[in-house]
């Protein structure tokens, strides 16, 4: 029996979840009614959750003075999700494993070896003029990969996985006569598919978005990913100025700056809202399990 | 293997001999070795990034210069400390603002993170759940690049909508983004609706383990609604809200550089909040070339952070011994 005081509460409850659940969705709104609209109007009256004279100017003008670029930042970072995903997958579960055998004299040392990574860092300085200067990894394509391959908390994750797998089924593979890399492949593998699909998308997502190997290894503009040609967008408006100027003959029109920077966010989030509601559910499944387990 | 020695009795049969010793290794060689060889990409990884930059902290006391490397520039003793404590300010204001901004995000990410579990877990309404939790974890999937575009926006001195808003409700427009003080606010609501959904999945998950029994038991003893909420739903997530934060402690030095970079892309006016050794380091090593200097605040750092997470670590055995990190 609740009185009315607490059934007030209850409809503030509601309320609250619901307005933030909307703050979350107004910002890409907002991104996709700039992103419709005309650069002029956008530049005399300012923004606006509704396209000022709704037009395709803008992604007509990206796709065609820009297409190229885009096209390519893209499948850099297609290219660097899906091989990053797939090889940090394969050195984290690997690693996982071996930590997770219970019999192994050295799964202590191992792990401790992982999580120390976790307390201490030489920090950003040491890691970039190492990456630079002796692993050559500026400008490069493993250098948008290699780094990120275990991620310590991902990997105990994992770990936690295949301590859940009843021992049983390992030993008798070992009766069986069996050896680790058969166990790993064909049984650690196939059982422990939740935690390998989580964090395989917590690796894509990773990978996806993220700007600070672009920031620090890339100059080579044939190397952006589609997060750090947004990033050099937003910091420099030069990039989309350059090479526009010549393509009227004799008449200078002025790019869609504004309106631009709103197509590309829409573009750039475009591939995530499309997964979202296929992904999403794994993620929670994921979390669950990682942080209810102690 | 069914003939694999219980700990017990290998204990009885290995006599300390190097003889044995060195068997006992042949023999757990041939047993495991297939299983350094999984761990192997995982430890180069692991020193290839993280241990041998570890060793790069000797750069404090090396006159760094690009031709002779990490650990082929000369020896620099301490010049690089008198470096460091010569612009003494920055460093300290770099600190002050990286543990600010953290401190304010665990607080106001927990607070947030809390109440919407507790929220969702008083909420009857399956669907209603479910849409709104999607909802909210969505944008924990965007990059803070995306959320800077949109921020800018929302802020833009001319253009953004909250000035518009203020502008048509009589209020002076606020020139956001060079308003260091006004963009810590800025920076903790954006860390707010980034994480507060994700957040909100772990507390809730935690909530929907607890026995109804105990919402029964207190229903028939007449309690309300906020009183069910704070006798039991709250005591109820204060283990793991206590044990996230201790986690969290120990990355309050690690500032979040696509963050700053993405949402204020490094905006000279609003450096004296926003600018994290992180964004620090960056700014003077590695785009201006300053090594030296960087690398003692770099050891700074790793040390304030080491003993950030040994406090931490202690606070936790603690209040709880189970809950110690290590």
């Amino acid at each position: 029996m609740h009185t009315n005081d607490s059934k007030g509460l209850l409809i503030f409850f509601y309320f609250f979840i619901a307005l933030f659940s909307v703050v979350c969705l107004v910002p890409f709104v907002l991104a996709v009614s700039g992103s419709l609209s005309t650069e002029s109007r956008i530049a005399a009256e300012g923004y606006s959750f509704w396209p000022r004279g709704f037009t395709l100017e803008t992604y007509q003008f990206l796709f065609g003075s820009k297409a190229e670029q885009i096209l390519r930042g893209y499948s850099i970072s297609v290219m660097v999700t899906a091989l990053g995903t797939v090889s940090a997958v394969l050195v984290t579960t690997a690693y996982a494993y071996v930590i997770s055998v219970k019999s192994f004299r050295l799964k202590n040392f191992f792990s401790f070896f992982a999580y120390f990574t976790m307390l201490f860092s030489g920090g950003t300085l040491p890691w970039y003029l190492l990456s630079t200067k002796y692993y050559h990894l500026g400008d490069t394509l493993a250098g948008l990969i290699v780094p990120y391959l275990l991620s310590v908390f991902l990997m105990f994750l994992m770990a936690n996985y295949f301590r859940s797998i009843p021992h049983e089924i390992v030993e008798s593979a070992q009766i069986d006569g069996a050896g680790h890399l058969r166990i790993f492949f064909s049984i650690m593998i196939p059982l422990g598919r939740v935690g390998l699909v989580t964090i395989s998308l917590f690796y894509a997502l990773q990978f996806w978005n993220d700007f600070y190997l672009p920031l620090m290894l890339v100059t080579d503009q044939d190397l952006y990913t589609i997060q750090y040609l947004m990033y050099n967008m937003m910091a420099n408006i030069q990039f989309l100025a350059s090479g526009n100027a010549a393509q009227v003959g004799g008449v200078v029109i002025s790019p869609p700056l504004e309106t631009a920077k709103m197509a590309m966010t829409c573009l750039t989030v475009l591939p995530i809202a499309i997964l979202y509601p296929f992904l999403q559910r794994f993620f929670v499944k994921g979390i669950i399990v990682g942080s209810v387990k102690g | 293997m069914m003939q694999e020695v219980s700990p017990d009795t290998s204990r009885l049969h290995s006599i300390r001999t190097p003889a044995s010793k060195k068997r006992k290794w042949i023999k757990s060689l041939r047993k495991d070795g297939s299983l350094y060889l999984l761990a192997l990409p995982g430890i180069v990884v692991l020193i290839l990034f993280a241990y041998l930059p570890m060793s790069g902290l000797i750069l404090v006391f090396k006159n760094y210069n690009f031709n002779d490397g990490i650990f082929g520039s000369p020896w620099s003793g301490f010049a690089n400390f008198e470096f460091f404590f010569s612009s003494m300010e920055d460093a300290l204001r770099a600190t002050r603002n990286t543990v600010m901004l953290n401190a304010l995000y665990m607080v106001t990410g927990t607070f947030f993170s809390v109440s919407i579990a507790i929220i969702l877990n008083e909420l009857r309404s399956k669907g209603f759940i479910k849409v709104t939790q999607s909802v909210m974890f969505f944008p924990y999937f965007i990059s803070w690049i995306i959320i800077g575009a949109v921020l800018f926006s929302l802020l833009d001195y001319d253009k953004g909508i909250l000035n518009q808003l203020f502008s048509s409700l009589g209020i002076a427009q606020v020139d956001w983004y060079s308003s260091p003080w006004l963009f810590v606010v800025i920076l903790v609501l954006a860390n707010i609706w980034k994480s507060a959904g994700y957040g909100a999945i772990i507390y809730y998950a935690v909530l929907q383990g607890i026995d109804p029994s105990y919402y029964e038991a207190a229903r028939i003893d007449g309690a309300s609604r906020w009183q069910i909420i704070t006798k039991i739903t709250l005591p109820m997530l204060i283990p793991s809200i206590i044990l996230l934060s201790l986690l969290s402690i120990g990355g309050m030095l690690k500032g979040d550089l696509s963050m700053i970079m993405g949402v204020t892309f490094l905006n000279p006016l609003l450096l004296p909040t926003t600018d994290i050794i992180d964004v620090y380091v960056y700014r003077t090593a590695i785009r201006s070339g300053e090594f030296g200097f960087a690398s003692a605040i770099t050891l700074y750092q790793s040390v304030f952070g080491f003993i950030l997470v040994l406090a931490a670590n202690k606070l936790a055995g603690w209040y709880d011994k189970d809950s110690k990190l290590f």
